[in-house]
């Protein structure tokens, strides 16, 4: 066998990042994406407090001149987006990207292309948010930008800006998502079952459910913004039957979900935090429990920010009931803690002070979240300093201060330096002081009448002096993490050596070095408890497949990136997962994507499309099986021992995971276009409006027809690949292409035939669309339908491996496309009959 | 139900359960103090509640003080002793640990917290829109609001009177992007929204005058969309809806104003219009205005100038729906949305560029010599409707 050292070198030069200049971008590693994740979303943090500072010196005293109207009202829609978009979420994906894996023992992230996809999505997005700066004409309806405010007629190109920043950024959210959601469930070390997950795992686990369906509707409801901006559709247009109303809703139904996607992650660094301190975490399954309910429960929520909308009263009990579960469920969890905490003596390092920090404020904040849930109460408060007050404590407390002890308690791991505890301790109280100053006050200027989003306000209101109080304390805030920033330098040129464990921590990433090497692991560690670093636990049996699973990739494999993959639910090793290495396709397709997003901007719609096809070109070479490394992998040694087979398919496999994320992100994108049609049907006089007839039954059954025909194809392919029929394959097939295509030829007939446009009504808008959604959702399927079908044909003999698996993953989105199409047929044609 | 019948047949004030409850909460009375504010006047306060609505909601704020805050002490002070103690549990700390998690944190809150959701439904149910009293229409406009009294044939602008003691029941809706109607002595908050009308209602339970704002954000001059509610005595009210419903500008004058556009005949409906005040109104304050040549020479100049474009005067030619109504200008509290105090100086300023006073408002500078400025500020001050009981 292999000594240590031979090993570890052979696999440092197959994870090792990519040299030079141009090797920086095309980088795929988790660790060094998650590290860029982590700085420029720490850019993007700093960014948006300068423009909150330059607000707050506005706001010190009445009738302020400093800033004029419009660049209060820039500066606070940038500051918000900023804070919510750029900073909040991609700074907890960042931390997830780099210690999921590692807390998880595992080598990688499941696509570690695509997590280099999400990473210039992200860059890409916050710099067309801030490319607004430049052209003179920022975004100003607010990080909410309701309709009719945010539509063309009243605000500029600043909110074309917005939508298509936005649009990457959720995209980036999106894929993050995924492959958070795939890495938790297949990557875990063998013997690491769900009950044995870090509680930090089980909250990214809940954040990347929750980011499919919450990040998707968001990015619907950009996307309705942004044709009502730029292609002259009526969705929220009411003197066209559209509905300002379906944007709150749309908006909300991201944005409440969007607070616990920040809050949750951070959560799991307090529990994570709380556990190292007082060596032992009491209440993990409550504590899960309550993440689940949470997550779960977020998403019946959204109207709590439409109530003064004037909501049926019948509702709001329901309302009432679902805030009560989220107040339980933190309140767990915050006696969790306490009860962990209870008696342990923990030492008061950086890293714990500014939980408690986050202690005394969330608790704080959770309070008065229970007020506003309150409908009469929120009556008098919504919009006003109450609420900014609030909701700083939920996100400065509930995130920013539990991330701060994150960054104590981790950057020792990441740089492998020590920071300075005194500083770590001024920046604290900087931090905890200045924050009070800040924003308590602020709840009293709610109440004494100071509205949100106001540039100035009257001296009559009486609230001078607590606005000069948070103006002080805003620098104090502010001065805080320049101390951290000092502090991170000052460590990363002298700072102490950290070693493997400096506080004694129980999750994985404590047993390798600071900083992990580039494989992180020499072998996937068998886990047989909660805290892996407390406690060794007995070795198993001899016979034990964890064991074995662990020994065989012991040092291996060493041609190629690869990873153990796990069941999971229990974690027993299923197969050993290859992953791609350094790749500039990534980079290619974002780039795409954000030629053709700026051509939307100066309405060069035909760049649009060339980057469009472009992008989509890279993608299509970028999801093509490599024959090479098919071959490679197929004549592995590896794959040979204890089982572990390198071509996995159906759930054993990451793709086949990924693939039915996509499917939720899809289904998710319908039921919002779905909900939006029958929102505006419920509100409308008329249906369909302007008294139109509702569309005829005959044309339009026989086109959809010719979706279910190519379904039956699609069974008839599968069945005759694993009978091995080598003609029958080709025949059903090309029965599915062949109708697919007719689907196609029927639509365009059927959309170009209506006596109305897309600009008439929203009805129209809505026709056209829900046509054009499943539509394009057809030609990616024939796309992915042909390509199997030419795949089958050329390597006919090959029915196992990675062929089955395509075949798994074609069949599953044609049979998605199909259902999409009878939900879309029920929709357009027969509802108008019935309701 | 009730609420609404009790106020169909009387007047009178009517008995206040929830005052008396208040007197209840003596031990915050400290902090009560410290949110009241020393300042005495607070102009915009929801805590300081001048009509049945908001009192009820300022109440059930200082239940819910009372009751979190409490909840929130106790936990810190759990913090610090789960912090500085040391642990006299042993082994049975996990099950006592549990019992401690499901006890302080998902048992007692739910012990307090369902009743104090029941208590705060019955709060919203008691805050039903009646469905009796006066109605008041209130456009929003970026950035002032429009306010007309159907029933009466009054519109003004920015300012509402209301009668101390009924509810008035509101007509919410907006002419462009969605604003937020907010008095909140006398209520909370509701949405003017673009295409549709939202049904509102406030009261006053005591006479005075009450500071509103916009309350969602609605672009530009958001900071400077505010109004005034006053609510007055009830004969008082029916004196003022009866000064509103007389034509602000003499009909004889408005038909002068109609017919005049040279300069030449300024001079004469200037005359006419002197003799005319003289003659028929004789000593009155509001006659003399009239009798004021400077008076009509503003008013030949408001027209000149194409004020008349987006304004509208009851009784004249000017029919302007753009801006605010005119007819009685001279009485409003307010200018620019309760921006500036209806000052004479400040109305100059703004007649003269209301840019330098609300920057990005609508209204563009008159370009006009200030002799001019002047005289047009001097018509719109005698605007006044008149008050029969002083």
């Amino acid at each position: 066998m292999k000594d240590v050292k031979e090993a570890s070198e052979q696999l440092h030069q197959i994870w090792r990042k990519p040299s030079g200049f141009w090797g920086w971008f095309s980088v795929v590693n988790n660790r060094l994406l998650g590290v860029r994740f982590m700085v420029t979303a720490f850019a993007f943090f700093l960014i948006g407090g300068v423009l909150a500072l330059l607000m707050r010196i506005q706001l010190t005293v009445p009738e302020n001149t400093f800033l004029s109207p419009q660049t209060y009202n820039e500066l606070f829609t940038m500051h918000g987006s900023t804070m919510m978009f750029l900073f909040a979420v991609p700074m907890l994906e960042g931390l997830a990207v780099y210690f999921l894996p590692i807390m998880l023992g595992s080598r990688d992230l499941a696509f570690p292309r695509l997590s280099a996809f999400g990473y210039w999505t992200y860059l890409f997005g916050g710099l067309v948010f801030y490319a607004s700066f430049f052209v003179g004409d920022v975004p100003n309806a607010g990080w909410f930008a309701y309709t009719p405010l945010s539509a063309s007629r009243y605000s500029g190109m600043g909110m074309d800006f917005w939508a298509l920043g936005l649009s990457l950024v959720e995209l980036s959210g999106i894929v993050a998502a995924v492959e958070i959601v795939v890495t938790v469930l297949k990557f875990r070390a063998p013997g690491m079952t769900l009950g044995r997950m870090p509680i930090f795992a089980w909250t990214m686990l809940a954040v990347g459910v929750m980011s499919l369906f919450a990040f998707t509707t968001l990015l619907v409801a950009t996307l309705l913004l942004e044709l009502d901006r730029t292609a002259g559709t009526q969705f929220f247009n009411p003197n066209r039957g559209g509905s300002n109303l379906l944007w709150q809703h749309l908006f909300w139904f991201f944005g409440h979900p969007e607070v616990y996607i920040i809050f949750l992650p951070a959560t799991g660094i307090v529990s994570t935090i709380v556990g190292t301190y007082s060596r032992r975490l009491l209440g993990y399954t409550i504590i899960t429990v309550a993440i689940l309910v949470t997550a779960f429960v977020s998403f019946g929520l959204w109207a709590h920010h439409m109530y003064t909308t004037g909501l049926p009263e019948l509702s709001l009990s329901f309302f009432a009931a679902a805030s009560l579960m989220i107040a339980l469920a933190s309140g767990a969890q915050v006696f969790a803690w306490i009860a962990s905490l209870w008696g342990r003596r923990p030492s008061l390092e950086p890293p714990l002070m500014f939980i408690l920090g986050f202690l005394v404020i969330f608790v704080m904040g959770g309070m008065t979240g229970v007020m506003i849930a309150i409908v009469p109460f929120d009556w008098q408060v919504h919009d006003t300093y109450f609420i900014v007050a609030h909701f700083h404590y939920v996100l400065i407390g509930g995130a920013v201060f539990p991330l701060m002890g994150g960054l104590y308690y981790w950057i020792p791991k990441i740089t492998g330096r020590m920071l300075n505890p005194l500083l770590g301790h001024a920046s604290f109280w900087a931090a905890f002081v200045g924050f009070h100053a800040t924003f308590f006050p602020m709840h009293l200027m709610g109440f004494w009448g100071m509205p949100r989003r106001v540039y100035t306000f009257p001296e009559s209101l009486g609230i001078e002096g607590h606005n000069v109080l948070a103006t002080i304390g805003a620098f104090v805030f502010g001065f805080a993490f320049l101390i951290f920033l000092f502090d991170l330098l000052v460590s990363l040129l002298v700072g102490e050596r950290a070693g493997e464990n400096p506080w004694n921590g129980d999750t994985l990433e404590w047993s390798i070095s600071s900083p992990p090497p580039s494989y992180m692991f020499l072998a996937p560690p068998v886990v047989r408890g909660r805290h892996p670093c407390w406690h060794r636990e007995p070795k198993g049996s001899e016979g034990d497949l964890a064991e074995r699973a662990s020994e065989v990739l012991w040092g291996q494999p060493t041609a190629w990136r690869g990873n153990l993959i796990t069941e999971a639910v229990n974690a027993t090793p299923q197969g050993i997962q290859y992953l791609p290495g350094p790749s500039y396709r990534p980079l290619l397709v974002s780039l795409g994507l954000l030629i053709a997003f700026l051509a939307v901007l100066t309405k060069l719609f035909l760049v649009t499309l060339v980057a469009a096809v472009f992008a989509l070109g890279v993608l299509a070479k970028w999801l093509w099986p490599d024959r090479h490394v098919i071959a490679m992998l197929r004549s592995s040694e590896l794959g040979r021992r204890e089982g572990l087979p390198i071509l996995v398919t159906g759930s054993r496999s990451t793709v086949w995971w990924g693939t039915i994320c996509l499917l939720t992100i899809l289904a998710t994108a319908l039921a919002a276009l779905t909900y939006a049609y029958f929102y505006i049907r419920l509100y409308a006089s008329e249906w369909p409006q302007t008294g139109l007839d509702p569309p005829a039954l005959l044309g339009p059954a026989i086109t959809y027809g010719t979706l279910l025909v190519s379904g039956a194809g699609l069974f008839w392919a599968n069945r005759a690949f694993r009978g091995g029929k080598a003609n029958a394959i080709q025949f059903a097939f090309t029965l599915v292409v062949l109708s697919g295509a007719a689907f196609l030829a029927l639509a365009v007939y059927g959309l170009v035939q209506l006596p109305f446009s897309h600009r008439d009504h929203a009805y129209g808008s809505l026709f056209y669309l829900h046509s054009i959604f499943i539509s394009l959702l057809t030609l990616a399927g024939l796309a992915l339908v042909g390509s199997a079908q030419i795949r089958v044909w050329s390597e006919h003999e090959d029915r196992e491996g990675s062929m089955k698996l395509q075949m798994q993953v074609t069949s599953l989105l044609w049979y998605f496309v199909v259902v999409a199409g009878v939900c879309t047929f029920t929709t357009l044609y027969l509802s108008p009959y019935v309701l | 139900m009730l609420k609404s019948s009790l106020l169909a047949e009387s007047s009178l004030p009517r008995p206040r359960p929830v005052r008396r409850r208040s007197l209840q909460l003596v031990p915050w009375a400290g902090v009560a103090l410290l949110l009241s504010g020393c300042q005495g006047d607070r102009v915009q306060s929801s805590l300081h509640p001048a009509g049945p609505a908001a009192e009820a909601v300022a109440q059930l704020w200082w239940v819910l003080l009372t009751i979190l805050g409490l909840y929130t002490l106790a936990v810190f002070v759990l913090t610090a002793l789960a912090i500085f103690r040391r642990n006299p549990l042993g082994r049975r700390a996990r099950y006592q640990g549990r019992a401690f998690i499901l006890v302080g944190g998902v048992i007692l809150p739910a012990v307090i917290l369902v009743p104090l959701l029941i208590y705060s439904l019955t709060t919203t149910v008691a805050l039903h829109q009646p469905d009796t009293g006066l109605t008041i229409r209130v456009v929003g406009h970026r950035w002032w609001w429009e306010i007309e009294y159907p029933g009466q044939g009054i519109v003004t602008a920015n300012e509402i009177y209301i009668p101390v003691g009924e509810p008035v029941q509101l007509e919410l809706t907006s002419a462009d992007v969605i604003h937020s109607f907010w008095v909140p002595q006398l209520h909370g908050k509701r949405d003017l929204l673009p295409g549709q009308t939202s049904a509102f209602w406030i009261e006053a339970e005591r006479a005075g005058v009450f500071r509103g704002q916009c309350a969602e954000f609605c672009g530009l001059q958001h900071a400077h969309m505010a109004l005034t509610v006053e609510a007055l005595p009830p004969e008082e009210f029916a004196a003022w809806i009866a000064g509103q419903q007389r034509p602000g500008d003499a009909p004889a004058d408005s038909e002068l104003a109609d017919s005049e556009l040279a300069d030449s005949e300024v001079a004469d409906s200037e005359l006419a219009d002197s003799e005319l005040a003289d003659s028929e109104l004789g000593d009155s304050e509001v006659a003399d205005r009239y009798a004021s040549p400077r008076v009509a020479a503003g008013r030949s100049a408001f027209f000149r100038h194409g004020c008349a474009a987006c304004h509208a005067i009851a009784g004249t030619r000017a029919v302007g729906q753009a801006g605010p109504d005119l007819t009685y200008i001279g009485s409003r509290p307010t200018l620019g949305a309760a921006t500036i105090p209806n000052t004479r100086k400040n109305l100059l300023a703004w007649v003269a560029n209301p840019q330098a006073i609300k920057p990005g408002v609508n209204m563009p500078p008159t370009h006009a010599p200030a002799e001019e400025i002047e005289a047009i500020v001097s018509y719109l001050q005698s605007l006044q409707y008149e008050r029969e009981e002083e």
